[in-house]
């Protein structure tokens, strides 16, 4: 363990010293002179606190912590100063979010899995570590036998900082090549949109050197990938007088920040956008440079938008005309050090790849491509060594040439991907999927949610890590009991940070010894690889020490690492583009697509252009429209209390999202329904009703929360709830219930998330 | 009194995360179903799409005067003379719920052993700790933060003597005035009434 330790003789409760040495020292005197009463019994019981590090694993962005352990228990924590995720940067106090801080609630949590299970005689039932594995092994080696690796599907889920060996085991050795993952249940029109026109795919802003930020359907000062970024929008106002726009039909913490708030009719983004261009080309304040030696389809663009008004916007938006100047041009002349930053709120809609088209267009035509304040496109800058090729261990590739489905239902079948989240289910149906292997992911909460759960209940094999009891680990065939981030090892190098052109590592040890009979992932895999015949893959002990090998690269130990949290390791400049052009399939950045084959073949089924375009919800590809029956738009979303990890398993965090809303004193610990009270006065319904959510494929039962922050017409809830989700009453709605397989967005076919509902007041109590 | 301690709380930082009541739960050990020490606010005013919210982390003031302390009728709520911080000696408490009557912010609470418990500034690490515990030391004397500012996403939250938060303080910044709290409320312009919310 690293960090400091003390032991004394003295009173258990009393100031805890994070340093060591003389200051320890200086604290111990002070602290046993003066308790009494209560006290006096817990002083005779000896206690040994160290302070250790860990990184938060429930968002997955590794945020450093600070965890103190006492007599082998993690008692409390808060983040490591200077960490590039978790404090705004070099000399800056790190902490950890309401997430972070409820983090012990998971890892002693009276719900946890602690112990493999099997499946016996359809029944799940507790087993031995080596009965489980000896049990999986088998079952993997006969499902191979019978129907081949291709037909394990690999829904990896969020292994500890994306640790290589669920793949080496699956993919490499197993063979099997199927893989879905989070850009068709989360960012696909985002980043896919991105890749294609920028050749990154998950750029993010440089907040802190920002002047100008539209977070456009982007809530980030609550749905952050580590504390940096709402800590770096912070600085931007305090430092740089930065202005922020918030473009969200809901208003979130960022709208509550944000000098302007705009509650935009849903789906219409794209119009704004490209109203936006308008302005800016027609105000000559654009990047003539940056448009003319980078970019390709700037002319297509540029007639795009000829009679793409602020006045026809408004008509579309309900932004006024005056309003879309004033954000054009604000954000045109704080360029470079501007940035326009779409994420969920775009990427759930149907019509959402031509959304974010338009606007990652705003930002090359005003060039805050990898600038300062602008976009930046991360990187660490540096590698690290592969422990494989360093022993001589040839690792295979048996996945490649294994016989994979070809589809062509759905516009992206035909030229960008055979499979997404919400086709799952018809592939297991046709009988191309017949098993599952799953990392503390869970697929019925992300999308066509029923199909998915008759489909797990109809694969031969399902096997999963987890911590909980889920929709996924209640149908599974095998459960391994995972060890929350606590309990195992870590590393990480990166990439998007508090700071703002270097590289990192972080990283930690173990804070605690394993909850049960739980495992790390490390001996997990490794004693599945061994039994399987694998077991020169893992010649290891510990995962631990497969990082030490991997950070020889940079001359560190994983000691020293984990001792430290974290090391800046490289530099990283700005506009990387300049040194080789962009990463994209001409080295250009591409307003127009013609250019990307497979989006030149997507946009002719559609009949849409490859250039920036407004492309209307229109009941067959682009998004249902509501109508006289269904007349509200339905949505789900996220808080700061809840993220797509196990959230809603943890007490702590289900208190602070009720208290977030104010309905802690009910005893109803799932999800609301925010409407706004125009419309939930002409349902009869009351702030705490229970409601129904009905739409014309399926319906929700959850309590409704009134809210003036909510746009009239729009409806919406926090995701992960209900049926099938980590909560240990499985309390509130599941959103995605209403989702079903042709709710897709057409480009890149994930999971889109806008349905048209009504909503009625029932009776009885909420569940 | 040597010093005063008390908060300072900026609702411009605060991004209203919930972390300090999450994190004062943590550290003093309480349940999440249990009494709440810390609460964050949201305020909110106005109708679609004039509508604002403003965040506001809020728990014992530590008064100068502090009106629990009043109403005691056993003596068991204490004016710390080392740091002003306002502590209760659980042993004498008889849960009669007078404090919580009288206190403006609702700070005073009750688990079910019906023994007065708040924030004691993370004097110690649960409830009733505060009473009899050493001096609240400041981090560059080898004191630690309480649970709530160590946390703090937005950096919104600070304890300490008064007389150094109060370098902290910007123009227009107001101090407590309803209970003498000691707590240092900075905002853009925003008025805020605080409502009491009596267990």
């Amino acid at each position: 363990m690293s960090g400091s330790a003390s032991t004394d003789g003295g009173l258990r409760r009393r100031t805890f010293l994070k340093a060591g040495g003389a200051a320890a020292a200086v604290g111990l005197t002070g602290a046993g002179v003066s308790a009494v009463g209560e006290e006096a019994t817990a002083a005779s019981s000896e206690t040994d606190r160290t302070t250790v590090h860990g990184n938060c694993w429930i968002c997955r962005a590794s945020c450093g912590q600070e965890i103190t352990v006492e007599d082998g228990k993690a008692i409390d924590l808060t983040g490591v100063d200077g960490h590039p995720k978790a404090s705004a940067g070099q000399g800056r106090e790190g902490t950890l979010c309401s997430k972070g801080a409820a983090q012990l609630n998971k890892t002693y949590n009276p719900n946890r899995i602690t112990q493999p299970h099997i499946r016996e005689d359809g029944e799940l039932r507790s087993a031995s570590w080596e009965e489980a594995i000896t049990y999986a092994a088998e079952r993997l080696e006969e499902f191979r036998e019978e129907h081949g690796a291709e037909k394990l599907l690999r829904y990896q889920g969020y292994p500890l900082a994306k640790h290589p060996w669920h793949n080496l085991v699956f993919k490499n050795l197993y063979g099997a090549p199927i893989k879905v993952g989070r850009k068709t249940t989360c960012h696909g029109p985002f980043s896919d949109s991105w890749a294609w026109m920028s050749g990154y795919g998950r750029e993010w802003p440089d907040w802190k050197h920002s002047e100008y930020i539209i977070a456009w359907g982007r809530n980030v000062m609550e749905c952050f990938r580590g504390q940096w970024e709402p800590k770096g929008v912070l600085d931007a106002k305090e430092n740089n007088d930065a202005t922020l726009v918030c473009i969200d039909p809901r208003y979130t913490k960022t709208a509550e920040v944000a000098d302007k708030w705009l509650p935009i009719e849903p789906r219409t983004d794209g119009a704004l956008a490209l109203a936006m261009g308008h302005v800016i080309i027609e105000e000559e304040l654009y990047d003539e440079q940056f448009v003319s030696k980078w970019s390709h389809g700037f002319e297509a663009y540029k007639a795009a938008v000829a009679d793409k008004t602020p006045e026809w916007a408004a008509e579309i938006t309900d932004i006024d005309a005056d309003v879309i100047r004033e954000i054009a041009i604000g954000f045109a002349e704080a360029a470079p050090s501007a940035v326009a930053f779409p994420w969920t709120g775009i990427a759930y809609q149907s019509n959402g790849f031509k959304n974010a088209q338009n606007i990652h267009a705003l930002n090359g035509l005003v060039g805050n491509i990898d600038s300062p304040g602008g976009t930046r496109q991360w990187t660490s800058g540096f590698g690290l060594d592969d422990p494989h090729e360093k022993r001589g261990i040839d690792v295979p590739a048996n996945y490649k040439d294994k016989p994979t489905p070809e589809y062509d239902d759905y516009p992206f079948q035909r030229h960008v991907r055979d499979l997404s989240h919400n086709l799952v289910p018809q592939a297991v149906e046709k009988g191309d999927i017949k098993g599952f292997v799953n990392n503390w992911s869970q697929p019925p909460k992300s999308g066509n949610t029923r199909a998915w759960f008759e489909a797990l209940e109809e694969m031969e094999l399902v096997i999963t890590v987890d911590a909980f009891w889920t929709g996924v680990s209640k149908r599974a065939d095998i459960v391994f009991p995972g060890a929350s981030q606590l309990e195992q090892p870590f590393l990480k190098s990166g990439g998007d940070s508090s700071y703002s052109t270097k590289g990192w590592i972080t990283g930690s040890k173990a804070a605690i010894e394993p909850i049960g009979d739980c495992k790390p992932d490390y001996q997990l895999y490794k004693a599945l690889a061994e039994a399987m015949g694998w077991g020169e893959y893992f010649p290891w002990e510990s995962g631990a020490e497969f990082y030490d090998s991997q950070l020889d690269a940079i001359g560190l130990s994983f000691d020293e690492l984990a001792e430290k949290s974290y090391e800046i390791v490289s530099d990283v400049p700005y506009r990387q583009y300049e040194d080789g052009g962009f990463d994209t399939v001409n080295g250009k950045f591409n307003f127009d697509l013609d250019v990307k084959e497979a989006y030149a073949g997507v946009a002719e089924d559609l009949g849409v252009s490859t250039a920036p375009a407004w492309i209307p919800p229109d009941d067959e590809y682009f998004g249902e429209t509501t109508n006289d029956e269904y007349p509200l738009l339905f949505t789900d979303f996220f808080v700061e209390q809840m993220s797509r990890g196990h959230c809603q398993a943890l007490s702590q965090s289900l208190e602070a999202y009720a208290e977030r809303f104010g309905h802690e004193d009910e005893e109803y610990r799932g999800n609301y329904l925010h409407i706004n009270p125009r419309d939930a006065a002409a349902r009869g319904i009351e702030d705490g009703d229970w409601v129904r959510v009905a739409s014309a494929d399926d319906e929700i039962e959850l309590m409704a929360n009134l809210w003036e922050g909510v746009r009239p017409g729009w409806v919406g809830t926090e995701h992960g709830f209900g049926a099938g989700s980590a909560h240990p009453d499985d309390a509130g709605g599941n959103s995605m219930i209403l989702n079903k397989e042709r709710h897709v967005e057409p480009t890149t076919g994930m999971t889109a998330r806008n349905h048209p509902v009504e909503v009625e007041r029932v009776g009885g109590e909420p569940q | 009194m040597t010093e005063q301690w008390g908060f300072y709380f900026d609702a411009e930082k605060c991004i209203g995360c919930h972390a300090c009541s999450v994190s004062c739960r943590v550290r003093n050990d309480i349940d999440a179903d249990g009494p709440k020490w810390r609460r964050v606010i949201h305020a909110e005013n106005g109708t679609f799409p004039d509508y604002e919210q403003v965040s506001v982390s809020i728990s014992c003031m530590h008064c100068e005067d502090p009106p629990c302390r009043t109403v005691c009728p056993t003596g068991a709520i204490e004016k710390r003379a080392t740091d002003g911080i306002v502590v209760v000696d659980q042993d004498k408490c008889i849960g009669c719920h007078y404090c919580a009557w009288s206190c403006p912010y609702g700070a005073p609470k009750f688990d079910d052993d019906d023994k007065m418990q708040k924030c004691h500034l993370c004097l110690g690490e649960g409830a009733g700790d505060g009473h009899g515990a050493p001096p609240k030391a400041t981090e560059a004397d080898g004191g630690r933060k309480p649970g709530c500012v160590e946390n703090c996403v937005g950096d919104a939250l600070k304890a300490g003597p008064m007389d150094e938060l109060m370098k902290e303080v910007t123009e227009g910044a107001a101090t407590d005035g309803v209970g003498k709290g000691n707590f240092i409320f900075e905002s853009a312009g925003s008025t805020l009434t605080i409502e009491t919310d009596s267990d």
